[in-house]
């Protein structure tokens, strides 16, 4: 049986429509990416998945159960880090994760156990007995996870769990996911391209309330090998190439940082004529440059900063 | 599993009370002692008998239930909206097994039970601070206007905070709604002040219901039964809006 399955889930507010039938099958086990450009609808679908939203049409289910109608059952095997930390600033990070246990209804030996092997494993223990507004943004959002994993949930969402982190806290971040990842389902956003990359089995990338592709980051990279992507850097004259490179019509784009030129061809075999044309003379470099996961991203969904 | 999600909650709400108790007593205590004192000491020259007893004792009763109501009103409605609006901290609970009726239950009772607590402050205060004695079988009667008052206040705080998105909204309210409502309802004077033909609409107002019964029961240990009914009734309908209303703007 699949961890998560959506089936045409649709989300309107107003005329805008956020999510636009939208299917999707997650397996067990699996660290899921959801990625796309701010707007997307990224959260609105984790919404619907953790119950706090309901769909105006479609069905999703969490390990078999309905989330309209099981709600209560959904619920039981989640653990849900927000966007924005929502954690209670009047209770200490320790009872913040007390709380957490008391409404999943765990048992008073068994939560304290687990609150402290928790508080440890994001590297809190010292400060358990503080208020979450005195911790700095890496620390809450450490507490966040901490709270998602009191009572072993089977599929864990995770909305932007690395965003504002430092490198540090982002690789803390990362390990404590690899290390779940044998026990639950994973269910992440982000919009670190390296971190879909290196953390994820199976990533869809989405824009307009759509799915865009599905695959994973080896997969959606291999998508982009025809684009004939190119680096070339010069020693000197650059003004005077770039004008030839621009003139060129087989050169689909061209991208200039200082001496550095970024650009593709609309085929393998133009390299030569490009080459005949700007000759060797002041050629420091020139190398095939390998899609990222970025450059997938960007090429799905456009240039254009969202509003 | 019936309601340990809305126990869950209530005891946060207690633990996080009973971390500022003192300084909430006494914040509490400070403005009905000040009307005591303003109105029962300095207007004591102007003011004879009110229905047989001396103003200072007449007025001790309503500015206890004052206290009561007005601190359930208040904790329920901040409590509620600083929860839902500013620490999200109700989807935080919403994304548990509890329910929305645990989460709305708990919140009423944390509120009633911050409104009982400081009406008891204001009680004693005012009975070791000044010289008015009950007649302590009377408590009991007292008592029962006090809770249903603070579970119909709390009811009411509880929607404001979960319908009103600006703080601004919720302080028109209490300024606009609570506080003419609840001194036209005769905390500092009887009803019989009242014209006699707006008399009986005026006391079928819960909250002249409230205040009136609440005085007579503890003053006079008359326990009106209508005024009972009255209250309980509208405490029930409240207690069923609230529920319902929550449970609404939550599936939004
Ligand atoms: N409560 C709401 N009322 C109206 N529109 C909303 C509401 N919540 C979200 N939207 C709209 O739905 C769309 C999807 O929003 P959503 O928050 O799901 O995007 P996202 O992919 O999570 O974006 P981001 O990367 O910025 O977090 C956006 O256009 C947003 O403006
Ligand atoms: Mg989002």
């Amino acid at each position: 049986m699949a961890a998560l399955s959506l089936h045409g889930l649709t989300k309107r507010y107003g005329s805008l429509t956020a999510v636009d039938s939208f299917s999707l099958e997650v397996a067990r086990g699996t660290i899921f990416a959801l990625l796309g450009p701010n707007g997307a609808g990224k959260t609105t679908i984790i919404r619907i998945l953790t119950t706090l939203l309901r769909p105006d049409a479609g069905t999703a289910h969490v390990e078999g159960f309905d989330v309209r109608q099981q709600g209560q059952e959904v619920r039981r095997l989640i653990g849900v880090v927000p966007q924005d930390n929502n954690l209670d600033r009047y209770l200490t990070a320790r009872e913040n994760l007390v709380m957490q246990a008391r409404l999943h209804g765990m048992g008073q030996a068994e939560t304290g156990r687990r609150v402290d092997e928790l508080l440890e494993l994001v590297g809190l223990s010292g400060r358990r007995n503080d208020f979450p507004d005195t911790f700095s943004g890496g620390m809450q959002r450490r507490l966040v996870v901490a709270r998602a994993l009191v009572h072993r949930p089977r599929v864990l969402f995770l909305d932007e769990p690395t965003t504002g982190l430092d490198p540090q806290s982002r690789r803390a971040v990362w390990e404590y996911i690899e290390s779940l990842k044998d026990s639950m389902t994973i269910f992440l956003t982000t919009h670190y391209m390296d971190e879909a990359d290196t953390l994820c089995d199976r990533i869809v990338i989405m824009d307009h309330g759509k799915a865009l592709v599905d695959g994973s980051a080896a997969q959606l990279k291999e998508r982009m090998a025809h684009a004939h992507r190119y680096e070339l850097q010069f020693r000197a004259n650059a003004d005077r190439y770039e004008a030839i490179l621009a003139g060129f019509s087989f050169v689909r784009s061209l991208q200039r940082t200082g001496d550095l030129f970024r650009l593709s061809l609309a085929g393998e075999e133009y390299l030569k004529p490009l080459m005949d044309a700007i000759g060797t003379d002041d050629i420091r470099k020139v190398c095939l440059r390998e899609p990222t996961l970025e450059d997938v991203f960007i090429e799905l969904t456009g240039r254009e900063v969202r509003e | 599993m019936m309601l340990t999600g809305a126990f869950s909650i209530w005891k946060r709400d207690m633990l996080v009370l009973r971390r500022s108790l003192f300084s909430e007593l006494v914040a509490v205590v400070a403005s009905p002692l000040t009307f005591y004192l303003a109105f029962g000491f300095g207007l004591r020259g102007y003011i004879a008998d009110v229905e047989g007893v001396p103003y200072t004792v007449f007025m001790a009763p309503g500015l206890i239930t004052m206290t009561a109501v007005t601190a359930a009103f208040d904790e329920s409605a901040w409590s509620m909206w600083f929860h839902r609006k500013v620490q999200r901290t109700i989807e935080a609970y919403r994304v548990t097994p509890i329910t929305v009726y645990d989460i709305v239950i708990g919140k009423i009772i944390s509120g009633f039970t911050q409104g009982a607590l400081k009406g008891v402050a204001v009680a004693a205060a005012i009975f070791l601070l000044t010289g008015v004695r009950f007649n302590p079988a009377h408590l009991a009667g007292y008592l029962s206007f006090i809770v249903l008052g603070s579970m119909v206040f709390s009811c009411a705080g509880t929607v404001c905070g979960t319908l009103l998105d600006k703080p601004e909204t919720i302080g028109k309210v209490q300024a606009v709604v609570i506080m003419p409502l609840i001194f036209l309802s005769g905390v500092f004077f009887p009803v019989s002040s009242y014209p006699e033909a707006l008399r009986s609409a005026v006391m079928v107002i819960p909250t002249t219901a409230l205040f009136e019964g609440s005085r007579r029961a503890l003053l006079a240990g008359a326990l009106d039964g209508g005024l009972i009914a009255i209250l309980a009734a509208t405490a029930l309908v409240a207690f069923a809006a609230t529920v319902a209303i929550f449970n609404r703007k939550m599936a939004e």
